[in-house]
């Protein structure tokens, strides 16, 4: 199996792992916060809200990359505050791919986990109520399991978007070997240099199985949610 | 039944009617020629030969259609038979290899203008040179394939200076973006061409880089095989013309004698 | 004073009134097919907030709107058996009949789970999950809950409807028990008559 790629490129994908593996799990709470919202309350805005949530998704990627840089680059509003006050900064690091795959991820989970909260039913959760639990408690013991399965669903949608995320990544992060380098990047650099084809073939190939699996995985868990579990008997 | 179509019918067609005459009216939309021809040019000729092609247009000929990209990409393209006209790009290298493979017009292919490379830093940099990079990042065009960066990488690897700053670089896709985190202040320095410097009025220049570090920055021109368009030739021969010099001139190249 | 009930409400196209006083141990409510029954229900159970009028059972003012009161549906401590039975699918019947028992305060229990199953004839079923239990068996889990969550006051939804007739007579006979020896008012929604005249202590029609 070693022999398959070279050391460098067991590092593109790595750091490709990496980078998704956290993009995904700093965008669960936040994102199914705002599934949440958009699927139960009514608020003035809420359909602004809708379109921002979903911007991502239609924006060209550069776009959204170039948005980024200007709010969280050395000389944005974010970014200035996070360097001067953490030391944190995120162009050139693996932590400026994993924001901006998680940008990209996030319309896709929440649009997921949305349709497994709504799927729940209401009555359930009144049922609850009439039995003494508060709309907390109510939300953790009953809407938050019965959603569960969307929300594996929507991590994985996520994970996958993440591994294939190039435009944001290379105008935000730029494109710097071991630290923002990831697959979409790594193919593109290849594609740069005349003779790297069997290099660009490779990491293709690894690219193309984990996307399918990421998929696979996702619709299995989306045909899970959607069964009988969150409906009344 | 019958009558309700043919009513359909006929109120459809009033409907077109306007725009089957305006189609007709071949007179007013132009003809291809009216488009001048497609010129693919390196990002840092980006200022200069717009105006170059304002000028050609100012003398009657239709306004050339420009693309600036890194030269290498813009070579894949026309590897992968981009229908374009001229290719004008930043290093001889990839001018050869275009060549080699058939796509230049013979005795179109010519140097016309020169630059320089300067390290830079965003305006108001404290920094004096490479020595003040520290923790930063190199901002360069990449230097693998991107003559900017190629260049940049030779003239530091002849100053002995590339092993220490290799790690450190940052390769973007073409000089431009390379200019661009400068001025964004990602990166404390950067090299670019000397013409990218004065574009920008949010960077300054910390110092030149020797021309003799360094193959001479070359930028040539040729008519590609593939090009159909009458005024390509034409065009051509502007781009050396004692006018288009004085417009490169003014933007910082470097005339060749 | 057990139920003392004034309410009206708009809903959809129509608006439902109802006012109504009853001592009874078990008053049915009755009233024409989409007459809004259950929306009184679900008024009393504080899912829904009338328009406007007043809602005390056993002298305890769940809402009135004039004295803003207004109690949220966690505190009015109603024993709700809805229509649909409405358990929770992903919890076991045991887990389902604990969940209002555990929420339910320390002092206020006044039946055990063991007495529960009995009464009901669901021991045999605190294993299964809810998808697998019959109609008759998931109702009778239903009221298992609503009993063990410590209620002051039961509410049925048409409890009889779509059963078999032995399975109804089971439950009918139930509801007599819990009404003779248990100490807690019952709200009845049917539109059987029967039933109705065999339960009730009062019967109110809703138009």
């Amino acid at each position: 199996m070693s022999g398959l790629l070279s050391a460098a490129e067991w590092g593109v994908v790595a750091l490709s792992l990496k980078v998704s593996v956290v993009a995904v799990i700093l965008t669960l709470p936040p994102a199914y916060f705002l599934a949440w919202l958009l699927a139960r309350r009514r608020f003035p805005g809420r359909i602004l809200l809708d379109a921002l949530v979903h911007l991502p998704l239609v924006l060209p990627p550069v776009v959204t990359g170039w948005l980024l840089l200007l709010a969280f680059g050395r000389s944005g509003p974010v970014g200035a505050w996070l360097d001067s006050v953490l030391g944190v900064t995120l162009v050139f690091r693996w932590t400026g791919a994993a924001l901006a795959a998680a940008v990209m991820a996030l319309p896709l989970m929440v649009r997921a986990m949305r349709l497994s909260i709504e799927a729940v039913d209401r009555r359930l959760v009144d049922a609850a109520r009439t039995l003494g639990a508060r709309p907390w408690r109510a939300f953790l013991t009953i809407t938050l399991p019965l959603s569960a399965p969307g929300i594996a669903a929507g991590a994985m949608l996520g994970f996958a978007r993440s591994l294939g995320e190039f435009g944001a990544t290379i105008t935000f992060a730029s494109n710097i070997a071991g630290e923002t380098r990831t697959l979409p990047l790594a193919i593109y650099t290849g594609l740069q240099v005349p003779g790297a084809e069997a290099q660009v073939a490779r990491l293709s190939l690894i690219s193309v199985a984990l996307s399918i699996a990421a998929l696979v995985i996702s619709e299995l868990l989306v045909r899970r949610s959607g069964g009988s579990r969150a409906h009344v008997l | 039944m019958q009558r309700a179509f043919s009513l359909v019918s006929r109120r459809l067609l009033l409907a077109l009617l306007p725009a089957l005459l305006a189609s007709c009216q071949g007179g007013s939309s132009p003809p291809a020629a009216a488009k001048g021809p497609i010129v693919l040019a390196a990002s840092s000729l980006q200022e200069a030969l717009t105006e170059v092609a304002a000028a050609w247009k100012d003398h009657g000929h239709a306004a050339p259609v420009l693309s600036f990209a890194a030269t290498s990409a813009l070579a894949r393209q026309v590897q992968q038979g981009a229908p374009a006209d001229l290719f004008f790009s930043a290093d001889e290298e990839w001018m050869d290899r275009l060549d080699h493979a058939g796509l230049v017009r013979s005795g179109t292919r010519g140097d016309v203008i020169g630059n320089q490379l300067v390290l830079i830093g965003p305006k108001g940099t404290a920094a004096h040179g490479l020595a003040d990079l520290g923790d930063g990042r190199l901002s360069l065009a990449d230097p693998a394939a991107v003559p900017a960066g190629k260049y940049a990488k030779a003239a530091l690897e002849s100053l002995g200076q590339w092993d220490a700053v290799a790690a450190k670089v940052a390769p973007a896709e073409n000089v431009r973006a390379a200019l661009a985190l400068v001025e964004r202040g990602e990166a404390p320095l950067g090299i670019v061409y000397a013409t990218d410097a004065l574009a920008s009025d949010k960077v300054q220049v910390v110092a030149t880089l020797p021309a003799s570090s360094h193959p001479p920055i070359r930028y040539a021109v040729a008519v590609l095989t593939a090009s159909q368009h009458p005024d390509a030739a034409g065009f051509r021969q502007f781009l050396q013309s004692a006018e288009a010099a004085r417009i490169f001139e003014k933007h910082g190249f470097g005339a060749i004698k | 004073m057990f139920f003392e009930i004034e309410l009206e409400h708009r809903i959809g196209e129509r608006t439902i009134a109802l006012q109504f006083q009853s001592q009874a141990r078990l008053t049915a409510l009755v009233g024409p097919s989409g007459a809004g029954k259950t929306t009184v229900l679900n008024c009393i159970a504080g899912l829904v907030t009338p328009d406007s009028g007043r809602i005390a059972v056993n002298g305890v003012v769940l809402h009135d709107r004039s004295h803003r009161i207004d109690l949220s549906p966690e505190l009015r401590r109603a024993g709700y058996v809805f229509q649909d039975g409405r358990l929770f699918p992903h919890l076991r019947v045991m887990a389902n009949l604990a969940y209002g028992e555990r929420l339910a305060p320390a002092g206020a229990r006044w039946i055990e789970s063991a007495e529960v199953t009995e009464l009901l004839g669901i021991r045999h079923l605190l294993q299964r999950m809810p998808g697998t239990l019959s109609g008759g068996e998931a109702r009778r889990v239903a009221i298992g809950r609503a009993l063990l969550s410590a209620p002051r006051f039961l509410l049925l939804d048409e409890p009889f409807g779509s059963l078999d007739p032995a399975r109804a007579e089971e439950l009918l006979q139930l509801v007599e028990r819990i009404r003779d020896s248990l100490d807690i008012p019952i709200l009845l929604v049917s539109h059987d008559r029967s039933e109705v005249e065999r339960l009730a202590g009062e019967v109110v029609t809703l138009q």
